[in-house]
């Protein structure tokens, strides 16, 4: 009897824990799927954080929330493949190498960040090490779970990615300080020079595991360093690769390397001169990120051309948008309709830019980016088509949790305060 | 004395032919939905553009013989956008190339005249985005910055593209400096009324020596000496030449309407942050205000989208408004991207309408050239832009650019590049 009762409360629980956090229904809305067109009228059902159904007449289960978006825009949750938010500390610019440097050590799931990003419809992001350092630190994928334990925000499952630097930012910081490197001839040495290291420490490490397994006994394992652990990782490519690198040259330069020490390389970021090496990109099979517009703010950076989209798209080039910026981080949907002032590519392309495309970059294409069964339940819901620049994100959810409402948020109802 | 005549008539034709190139073609935009901004859109209309100016504007116009013709069926014809804070002209190269903000605490003189680079390549990229008149300021760093000249984006030299010599005085509120005076607000404060004390003191050293003048040459005294510090200030003080004040909190907001308000200044605030609370005494004083606070980024405790609306409150309280370029900063590279903000400002409750004027003609007020550019109007500058939709759309294309009655080259160190690559 008692027993019976304790299984019934735990079920209770269990059963109240689910449908209030992870069971949600959309009814109701244009639902922009990205992968699979746009249906009116539609419905999208969620269960334990997971897209079950979606589509026209789809039976509501009972017992579960439903959300009336009858006249609003559902799309997939917006991805940002490179930002720096969330964080405490970005960039640990005291040397060029600091592959022991993980970014979800720095994450701060009570940011501030987290939530004004979300209010852009935000879901995930990569949240990054700064481009002091030819390899800088390892980047921490989340899902913006404000306020959660880091554990539930860090997506688990998926490789996360090294950053690495190339061009004027680590010629700037060390040359600056009148240390290797202050050249792109520097840069590069850098780069090889570690991966020669931790090549040789692979191999210590792997002869010393084989005679373990041989039995062979009386071996010593060899020490362990930090650095090389990380290396290592990124040669048994059990971490991906995101390069910051402007100019055409060291685009060309990093596939080279990477196809090179067979690492994996899954983007490209601040990639300004990427139009003028298309076919290249496209055939390393990398990201291509970047912004739309941005140019000129250096010498690097003075080719920027948002005409190039059109390029890169024709030569097959996945193409992700991202903010690296907390503002632009908020508005990523409004950047992306200005692909369109500039190309003669198609919405559901440019969309993808901000969906499917960055969820590739980050090898999560199978649970997010776009609205399909089985997929992450990560929704935003707009008030108006996305690529209207007079549209804002009414609310934004998170595996079938709620983490924005603009009507509980907005100015409009909580006033400013001094009125 | 035939033949003197033909010669006559020869150098008079070659006169006439001179004055008409110089004055630019005519030009008529034909079946436009036109957008005056002041005043309601009109569709099937035309625009007749000659000598620079907005001559005509009406249904199924005669086109003037010679008249180049534009065909605008199905698109829209608004005025140029006019940004304010930018950098354009003087900060188109990175490094060396730069030429803003000047050594210095007070530096009213410099003047962005005299580095003005009519080869900026910003100048193209941003007339090709529909902004067709800029303010460029001299810096922003100190609390006394330099002038700022008003430029049309059309022109081989300095003195064709502006059209406004000193249009404004930059102070910043936020110009602290480390360990040295004046290091905090209050330094600032009294750092800017010390500077215009000393310049009515000046004006009246001035006044009294030009008074004396005759006299004192006959005496052989020398008292007087130019101090262009002091000169720059002068129309500040006498309230021709508005005084720009950079503010970036509620308290620096205070503080400059103070000293407004004491010297009897013409004052603008530039406002990042703090404004709605003093958006009923700026209505009042008449006061405009440069918004660039849009996209930033509110306090913890503060709604997500306090910013984005506040300039929905502005013109709800009837504040004179323009959006600013740049976040904080003087853009160059991406005026084009004036639009931004008041497209987001849109999105959270601003009125479409009143997001045009703010886009147009009232930064053109707020400087002083209301009556010349901003809105399409018969006898106005014929700055316009020939677009596919609204400008508030990002996704909208400018397809025809006309400055001072010119036809711009749809041309940009971008557009070059994209030809360079394209295949």
């Amino acid at each position: 009897m008692r027993n019976n009762f304790v299984v019934f409360i735990l079920i209770l629980l269990l059963m109240t824990g689910l449908t209030y956090s992870q069971d949600l229904v959309l009814k109701g809305g244009t639902i922009l799927t990205i992968a699979k067109g746009v249906i009116e009228n539609g419905t999208v059902v969620i269960k334990d954080g997971k897209i079950t159904r979606f589509g026209k007449n789809i039976p509501i289960p009972s017992g579960v929330q439903v959300i009336d978006v009858n006249g609003k825009y559902v799309m997939p949750g917006i991805i940002d493949s490179h930002s720096h938010i969330a964080l405490t500390d970005v960039n640990e610019a005291t040397d060029p190498v600091t592959p022991q440097i993980w970014m979800r050590e720095a994450l701060e799931p009570s940011s501030d960040s987290i939530k004004k990003t979300l209010a852009g419809g935000v879901t995930m992001v990569k949240t990054m090490h700064g481009s002091a350092n030819i390899i800088g630190g390892v980047n921490v994928t989340i899902k913006l779970k404000y306020n959660e334990p880091v554990e539930n925000m860090i997506v688990r499952g998926v490789r996360q990615q090294i950053k690495m630097a190339l061009g004027e930012n680590p010629k700037r910081v060390y040359g600056g300080k009148g240390h290797i490197p202050s050249t792109r001839m520097g840069n590069a040495y850098v780069m090889r020079n570690a991966f020669i290291k931790a090549q040789e420490y692979k191999e210590k490490w792997d002869q010393y595991e084989r005679q373990k397994q041989e039995g062979k006994k009386d071996i010593k394992p060899p020490k362990k360093d930090l650095k090389m652990e990380t290396l290592k990782m990124v040669l048994e490519k059990k971490l991906g690769i995101d390069c910051h690198v402007y100019r055409a040259d060291e685009i060309v330069w990093i596939i080279n390397f990477c196809k090179e020490w067979d690492l994996d390389l899954l983007q490209l970021s601040h990639c300004i001169d990427g139009y003028k090496v298309p076919d290249v990109i496209a055939g390393a099979d990398v990201c291509y990120g970047g912004w739309v517009d941005w140019w000129g703010f250096k010498e690097e950076a003075y080719d920027g051309c948002p005409y190039g989209f059109d390029m890169m798209h024709k030569a097959g080039v996945r193409i992700v948008i991202n903010s690296d910026s907390p503002v632009e981080g908020r508005y990523l949907y409004l950047n992306a309709a200005k692909v369109l002032k500039y190309n003669d590519i198609p919405e559901e392309e440019v969309l993808k830019m901000i969906t499917l495309n960055p969820a590739h970059a980050l090898e999560m294409e199978h649970r997010a980016g776009s609205i399909e069964k089985g997929k992450d339940g990560d929704i935003a819901v707009f008030d108006k088509y996305p690529l209207d620049s007079t549209s804002k994100c009414l609310m934004t959810i998170v595996e079938g949790k709620i983490y924005f409402d603009y009507a509980k948020e907005s100015v409009t109802v909580k006033g400013a305060g001094y009125e | 004395m035939n033949r003197k005549i033909f010669v006559f008539l020869i150098i008079g034709l070659f006169c006439i032919s001179l004055v008409y190139s110089y004055d630019g073609p005519k030009i008529l935009i034909k079946n436009a939905t036109v957008v005056p901004v002041e005043g309601n859109p009109m569709n099937n209309t035309d625009v007749l553009i000659e000598k620079g100016k907005i001559v005509k504007i009406g249904r199924e116009l005669t086109p003037p013989s010679s008249a180049h013709i534009i065909d605008a069926s199905g698109k829209y014809v608004y005025p140029g956008m006019v940004a304010l804070m930018t950098g354009v002209g003087v900060t188109g190269y990175p490094g060396a190339g730069s030429d803003i903000n000047e050594t210095g605490v007070s530096t009213p003189q410099m003047d962005p005249y005299d580095a003005i680079n009519p080869e900026d390549p910003c100048i193209k990229v941003t007339r090709l985005g529909g902004v067709t008149t800029v303010m460029t300021a001299s810096g922003t760093r100190s609390p006394i910055n330099g002038k700022s000249i008003i430029m049309n984006l059309e022109g081989r030299l300095a003195q064709d593209l502006v059209i406004k010599r000193y249009a404004a005085q930059v102070f910043n509120m936020g110009a602290k400096r480390e360990e040295k005076y004046p290091s905090t607000l209050p330094g600032v404060v009294s750092f800017i009324e010390e500077k215009l004390n000393k310049v009515k003191q000046y004006l009246q050293k001035k006044e009294n020596q030009e008074k004396d003048k005759k006299e004192e040459t006959e005496n052989g005294k020398k008292s007087f000496s130019i101090d262009l510090e002091m000169e720059a200030l002068i129309p500040v003080i006498k309230g021709e030449v508005p005084a720009l004040f950079i503010t970036n909190d509620e308290v620096s907001i205070r503080n400059a309407l103070k000293i407004i308000d004491e010297y009897n200044l013409k004052g603008i605030i530039r406002a990042s942050k703090g404004v709605l609370k003093y958006a009923p005494i700026l209505s009042e004083k008449n006061i405009p205000v440069i918004w660039s606070g849009t996209s930033g980024i509110p306090g913890r405790w503060e709604s997500f989208d306090l910013n984005y609306h506040t300039a929905a409150v502005l013109a709800e309280k009837g504040v004179l408004f323009a959006f600013d370029p740049g976040g904080g900063r003087l853009e160059s590279r991406n005026v084009r991207n004036l639009p931004v903000p008041a497209s987001l400002s849109v999105a959270y409750g601003l009125d479409e309408k009143k997001a045009l004027e703010a886009l147009t003609i009232n930064p053109a007020k707020i400087i002083g050239i209301g009556q010349m550019v901003g809105s399409i109007k018969e006898g106005k500058t014929a700055n316009l832009v020939v677009w596919s939709g609204s400008p508030l759309q990002m996704s909208s294309r400018a397809f025809h650019v006309i400055i001072n009655g010119k036809i711009i080259p749809m041309k940009s160190i971008q557009t070059r590049l994209r030809d360079q690559y394209k295949n």
